[in-house]
């Protein structure tokens, strides 16, 4: 596959913060789209998040968060652009005429207050895609509720669903909702390209985290449509034993094994060293395996306690049975097979930060996953886009920088996160 | 609206659930998405409990059911060397070939990527396998929960502080990773679309898994700092569950103003919540279990959808947890038309849950029709798409090869 990026030419516009949506359009730009975030000096909340070299907010905290280069404005431009001031709607504006798209995650009704809804952005570019990612979409009851990830992980049926085996319910996640919906809204935009493409046509696109989440949990919405009760079980499985994880020698290492037929219990038993107890007749079958699994769980724990996670992984796996250990953030930096695939990367951008790494995108279609190309800075592309895009002149950038309507750095007085 | 994908022809290697509902995903636009199994049992996932009726039924089972709507199904052993031939008249006209078996299965049955690339340069081949094509951990045995524990999710996302690692129900880093192929598979259908060329993707569960919490390795990077399960274990005004009347409920301190306990004091009627030990976040974290005792019994006088509500008429954010039955049964849902109703023979009409995007206002997930039978559409395919001749498909099936 040649070089081009797949999205090389798509400009996107988009209203942004937080995770969700910004985590999409960074799927974008990781495909070569042109993304402009447009920030705003009065809601810095992203450029405060961090995470900051050991915790601590640098200098210039505004371009040091960890956060910016993940998602935030990962090989995206910066536009500090404040589109409630007449003269920045006035280049917003002029911004959409020479867009493919504009992607926003306001609660609904704030795009309308704005003058930016779709009917209003249709009139300047017949064309245009838009997209609202909102907790709970555009109509309905609940269209104006606001939420957090974890409020949608409660709310699509997904942490009702999830809990130790025989306990109450828990979270989930705290923004396992936020990479589905990001994830979504990169399908979803990439579907409206792709028709654009065919018939010339813009589209408007309501998407919602809390459908996304429901999305996530379809065998569950079936079942419950004949009252079938879906058991919380943890790591466990609805029929497999052993399929749990397992206490390992140090401090709280472990390992997930996972058994589904007969030849792997066979082989797990060979690695375990044919103890008795595994000769029990009990354990010969599957559905055997797995009405004894609480005492068959207890005896695996205790054989692994004394083991190294990591080698007895590579055991296991060597004679076929499926086992991976519970890694940490730590394990992960230092992964033999990810440093292989080249999964990580280590970016540089400021002195300040230093190196640091991150996890590219889980695909690749040549030799390397989307990875980092670049950061923006706050404001750091209001001159190149406001004169390529919006084509204004020189002068009138100077103007909007006098009066305030663009920015490069936080208002003087902004205290430090 | 047209569906947008009624141009795109998909073929599913049938193996693991990442690759079934990534081919779900382009189905539902309107693909025409064949999935292919191996004569006898099928996919494997048509053994998968629990079964609509209850019985064990290779058509009746929810994940499969869930993951394989609106494709045609039919049967090919690849094991054969007529079946591969087959295989490969299919893959020729084939847009994309999406295929999740161990990385070498397919090159040692002489049907890997060159070979397919061969009989169609343009074909987009997605390969998805729980550690990708290639790395140490390349022929290693995975599922969902192995995917969790190696993507660093099981360790430091979902469990108690005090508990061993718990992950998330419902095999969500398969997901995960289908839908990071169906974007992958979408970039490299503009891509074609400009160049003329065909592309081999490669997805990684592991990978699917690692990038999902965004709090795991830049943040580790930048502090030190290894996360750990359990964050959130105390907060009882952000992130504990807590009885209603109906069901549960999750509280957030969003909405206030800056002033949570003066917010929520009122809205509950407990003047206690305004003692200044709960005044902070630490300070609630410290005192958690007098907190959770006076807010769990206000909220106990409460029915779900009343509280829902009510805070929302005040600003406030909580998030109901909902069962799966109150999910169905949700008059939001309802009224924005988000369940599909689809038709099947074995399992009777069901609602499915749409993509989670409206486009102009309409679900654009197709109606067309639920999980294939086993070998449903092999008449369809082989006959009028391929042009067998009926006896011809008749000798293929004695041989069982269909």
């Amino acid at each position: 596959m040649s070089e081009v990026l797949p999205l090389q030419g798509v400009k996107v516009l988009t209203l942004e913060q937080v995770h969700a949506l910004p985590w999409g359009t960074a799927l974008l730009a990781d495909l070569g789209a042109q993304v402009i975030r447009i920030e705003s000096v009065a809601h810095l909340q992203d450029r405060r998040a961090g995470p900051f070299v050991d915790g601590k907010p640098g200098e210039e905290w505004w371009n040091e968060g960890g956060n910016l280069v993940y998602y935030g404005t990962r090989n995206k431009q910066s536009l500090c652009l404040e589109v409630t001031h007449p003269a920045g709607k006035e280049v917003f504006l002029k911004l959409v005429k020479n867009c493919d798209v504009v992607t926003d995650n306001f609660r609904p009704g704030t795009m309308r207050r704005l003058g930016f809804d779709h009917e209003s952005l249709t009139q300047i570019n017949p064309r245009i895609i838009t997209l609202s990612s909102t907790a709970y979409g555009y109509t309905g009851p609940w269209r104006s509720a606001g939420s957090r990830a974890r409020t949608v992980d409660a709310a699509c049926g997904m942490s009702y669903l999830t809990g130790y085996e025989g306990g109450p319910s828990v979270r989930a996640s705290n923004n396992y909702m936020d990479h589905s919906t990001g994830n979504n809204v990169a399908y979803a935009l990439l579907l409206a390209l792709y028709r654009r493409n065919k018939t010339g046509k813009g589209m408007r696109i309501d998407l919602t985290m809390q459908e996304t989440g429901v999305s996530c949990i379809a065998p569950a919405i079936l079942e419950a449509q004949h009252d079938i009760k879906r058991p919380r079980l943890g790591c466990g499985h609805l029929w497999k034993s052993p399929h749990n994880v397992y206490p390992c020698a140090g401090d709280d290492r472990w390992i997930a094994i996972a058994v589904a037929n007969d030849t792997e219990w066979a082989a797990m038993q060979q690695v375990m060293g044919a103890p008795a107890w595994a000769q029990d007749a009990r354990f010969d079958s599957v559905t055997g395996r797995w009405q004894n699994r609480h005492e068959l769980d207890q005896q695996v724990a205790e054989w692994t306690a004394t083991q190294d996670a990591k080698d007895l992984m590579r055991l296991l796996q060597a004679q076929g049975v499926c086992a991976g250990v519970a890694l940490t953030a730590a394990d992960l930096v230092d992964d033999s097979h990810l440093k292989q695939r080249g999964f990580l990367q280590e970016f540089n951008r400021f002195p300040a930060v230093g190196p640091r790494k991150f996890a590219r995108r889980p695909f690749r279609m040549s030799e390397q996953p989307p990875g980092i190309r670049s950061v923006a800075t706050m404001g750091e592309h209001n001159e190149v886009v406001l004169r390529e895009v919006a084509g204004l002149s020189p002068e009138e950038i100077r103007a909007l920088a006098e009066q305030s309507v663009i920015a490069d750095r936080p208002k003087a007085g902004e205290q430090a996160p | 609206m047209d569906a947008i994908l009624s141009e795109v022809k998909v073929l599913e290697l049938a193996q693991a659930p990442s690759g079934a509902f990534c081919a779900k995903l382009l189905a539902d636009q309107g693909a025409d998405a064949i999935k292919v199994e191996p004569p006898g049992s099928g996919d494997s996932a048509r053994q998968e409990p629990p079964f609509i009726g209850g019985a064990p039924h290779p058509d009746r089972g929810t994940a499969f059911l869930a993951l394989n709507t609106n494709k045609r199904g039919i049967t090919l052993d690849l094991a054969q060397a007529e079946g591969r031939a087959l295989f490969l008249r299919l893959a020729s006209d084939a847009d994309v070939i999406i295929e999740s078996f161990q990385p070498g299965h397919l090159a040692r049955l002489g049907l890997g990527y060159e070979v397919l690339r061969g009989a169609n340069p343009k074909a987009i081949v997605l390969s998805i396998s729980y550690f990708g094509q290639n790395g140490p951990y390349a022929e290693y045995k995975g599922d969902d929960l192995i995917a969790q524990a190696m993507g660093g999710f099981l360790y430091a996302v979902t469990g108690r502080a005090n508990q061993p690692p718990m992950g998330t129900a419902l095999q969500q880093m398969e997901l995960t990773a289908g839908r990071n192929g169906v974007i992958a598979v979408m970039a490299a259908l503009l891509h074609r679309d400009q160049t003329g060329e065909g592309a081999h993707i490669d997805v990684s569960v592991m990978e699917a898994a690692i990038s999902t919490p965004s709090m795991l390795i830049h943040p580790y990077s930048y502090t030190g700092r290894v996360p750990r399960r359990g964050s959130m274990d105390r907060n009882v005004m952000d992130g504990m569950h807590l009885p209603t009347r109906d069901g549960e409920v999750t509280l957030t301190t969003a909405g206030t103003g800056g002033r949570p306990m003066e917010v929520w004091s009122e809205f509950l009627g407990e003047p206690r919540l305004l003692d200044p030990k709960f005044a902070t976040r630490l300070s609630r974290q410290e005192h958690w279990e007098e907190l959770r005792d006076l807010v769990a019994p206000k909220l106990a006088e409460w029915e779900n959808l009343d509280l829902m509500r009510e805070t929302m008429a005040r600003g406030l954010v909580i998030g109901l947890v909902q069962s799966p039955k109150q999910v169905a049964d949700s008059p939001h849902l309802a009224e924005r038309g988000f369940f599909v109703e689809l038709p099947h023979a074995e399992a009777g009409t069901l609602k499915y849950p749409g993509p989670g995007f409206f486009f102009d206002g309409a679900n654009p997930m197709q109606p067309t029709r639920g999980a294939p039978r086993l070998g449903e559409h092999n008449t369809e395919v082989y006959c009028d798409r391929l042009g067998l001749a009926n006896e011809e498909l008749e000798r293929l099936r004695a041989a069982r090869v269909v």
